[in-house]
């Protein structure tokens, strides 16, 4: 207080007293409590005994007696009491002072402050941590927006094979389609060409895909009849099972050995059969073709004979063969055509079958000239012939030679 | 007759990880969802009984610091024990904790004290791996979960730390 008028120093020390709410404790060297004063009740250190320990009565001073320096402050504690001191220690005389001055006002005023500080500080840790949750969520929902492109690119990828397939089955369909339809059109184009023709010829039709070769022509072609001997005197007196029975073993045995010599059958005409070579599709030999399958029948219906004799059935079989031009080509009307020949060797090669006698195969010199290198040809003479203006010179074919 | 003992603990961790509101659980059995931080210390008292002594305990609830330079090492003066305090849900206060600790032994030597994982009752918010925890009890550290909310593991901490401080 030095420097200050007496008076001025005493009221200021009495302020001071009073608005700081000093109380102390004096304390002994054997830390009992020695003395006491000021404003005790402040603190709520009323009732206190002296010559009692001082730290279990004043519990705040527990751990820091005796002090270690003096003078020592302790800042800003705040008692049971609710109020707030600054403990001042001060050594004096062996006796240790303990002095409590309120500082409420000083705390309260630093807590408002720190109070906003750290308000404002954990605002911004839960504003970070919210921002860090935020970025784990986005970076989630990137992840999950990845895969979700990912399985829709790969969805389009599906997409577009699937369509690709689907297009390239629509291809293939419709090729299927079309080698069905054209299948369609070649069974029916084989159904009907198996009539006329042997099926191995019926494919090669077929399969050259030239049908103009079925309209009207003219062709050098070898022209085979035969029919058998007897027949209309054996179908007068047989009964017509027998009869259609004898037809079908006769016709089972030759038209296999006409159709493996790739012969043309016009037609069946009872027990009569015209057969043609080189025609429609051309082929090397027609007269030696059909020689040779006029020898294979003679042998065949030769073979059966022996059946029929069993039967007592007197039957021949006779064959003619000729070779020359004939007009070629479906001949008939809608719904019903058939390939036929027209032309003088049909004529020759039928008259030829009526001449022929039982097992003899008879051929013009033409045909005869034409397999002398294949067949043992015996001339006959020359014959004449209902519808032929001038004789024939005719031949009969033994034997095949054996190669 | 029983005999009384007196022991000081300090509370000791970051700002606002509840070691006033663990002290008032304690003390009072209250909690108060309104954060008012401490400024200097408050220093509150408990009688523990321990069966075979009177033990009371003086609770020096010491302003959170995470500046621990900050940290008046003349409110430590005289400890018998601590409490460390770090919040589950942020866990800079875990360093924070880890830092006071190392500040404290350096000045005062080894005293027993526990490290209490407050506000476990927001467990959802909870951001501190429990291998970590696992790792400091490997380590001879005694580690308990607390939540001053709830009141969950407060008084058998304290308890705990005055059968170490009285023995």
């Amino acid at each position: 207080m030095e420097g200050l008028p007496a008076t001025v120093a005493e009221e200021l020390q009495a302020l001071t007293y009073r608005e700081r709410a000093v109380a102390y404790l004096q304390v002994g060297a054997d830390l009992t409590l020695v003395g006491a004063g000021g404003h005790l009740g402040a603190y709520g250190l009323a009732g206190l005994r002296l010559g009692e320990p001082a730290a279990e009565q004043a519990f705040f001073l527990e751990g820091l007696l005796p002090p270690v320096e003096t003078p020592y402050v302790v800042p800003s504690m705040e008692l049971a009491s609710g109020r707030v001191a600054d403990l001042n220690f001060i050594l004096q005389d062996d006796t240790l002072w303990v002095v409590l001055l309120d500082v409420s006002a000083e705390r309260d005023a630093a807590r408002r402050m720190q109070q906003k500080a750290y308000d404002m500080t954990l605002a911004q840790e839960r504003e970070a941590m919210l921002n860090r949750r935020l970025e784990a969520a986005n970076a989630a929902l990137l992840a999950t927006q990845r895969e979700l492109e990912a399985s829709h690119d790969a969805l389009a990828r599906a997409h577009d094979q699937v369509q690709a397939q689907a297009a390239e089955l629509a291809v293939w369909n419709k090729t299927l389609e079309e080698r069905v339809s054209a299948q369609l059109v070649e069974i029916e184009r084989m159904a009907r060409l198996k009539r006329f023709f042997a099926p191995s010829l019926a494919e090669l039709i077929v399969s050259s895909g030239n049908e103009r070769i079925l309209e009207s022509h003219r062709r050098d072609i070898a022209v085979l009849f035969c029919d058998l001997r007897g027949f209309t005197a054996f179908a007068e007196s047989a009964e017509p099972e027998e009869v259609m029975t004898l037809l079908h073993d006769y016709h089972a045995a030759l038209v296999p050995l006409i159709q493996a010599c790739e012969g043309t059958l016009d037609r069946f005409v009872g027990d009569g059969l015209i057969v043609y070579f080189n025609d429609p599709l051309p082929c090397p030999n027609p007269a030696e073709r059909a020689v040779g399958l006029a020898v294979a029948m003679r042998d065949a219906v030769a073979a059966l004979a022996k059946n029929w004799r069993r039967h007592d059935y007197q039957i021949g079989f006779g064959i003619g063969v000729a070779q020359g031009f004939a007009t070629l080509g479906q001949i008939g009307f809608e719904g019903r055509f058939d390939y036929s020949a027209i032309g003088t060797v049909i004529n020759t090669a039928a008259r030829l079958c009526e001449a022929a006698k039982d097992g003899q195969i008879l051929v013009t010199s033409r045909v005869a000239a034409a397999v002398a290198d294949a067949a043992d040809v015996r001339e006959i003479g020359p014959l004449t012939f209902k519808g032929l203006s001038r004789p024939l010179a005719v031949c009969n074919v033994e034997a095949l030679k054996v190669a | 007759m029983t005999a009384t003992l007196q022991k000081k603990i300090c509370m000791l961790g970051g700002f606002s990880v509840g070691k006033t509101s663990l002290v008032k659980r304690y003390v009072q059995s209250v909690f108060s969802e309104t954060y008012l931080t401490t400024v200097g210390v408050k220093i509150d008292k408990k009688t523990v009984d321990l069966s075979d002594r009177i033990v009371n305990l003086i609770l020096w609830d010491l302003a959170g610091e995470d500046d621990i330079s900050s940290l008046r090492m003349s409110y430590l003066r005289g400890s018998a024990g601590y409490v460390l305090v770090a919040d589950g849900t942020r866990p800079s206060t875990l360093e924070v904790a880890l830092s006071l600790r190392q500040r404290v032994e350096a000045d005062l030597g080894p005293l027993p004290f526990v490290l209490l994982l407050n506000k476990n009752d927001l467990r959802e918010q909870w951001a501190i791996r429990d291998a970590e925890l696992e790792d400091f009890r490997r380590n001879g550290w005694w580690v308990e979960s607390t939540s001053a909310r709830t009141g969950e593991g407060v008084e058998d901490a304290f308890k705990a730390l005055a059968g170490r401080v009285a023995h």
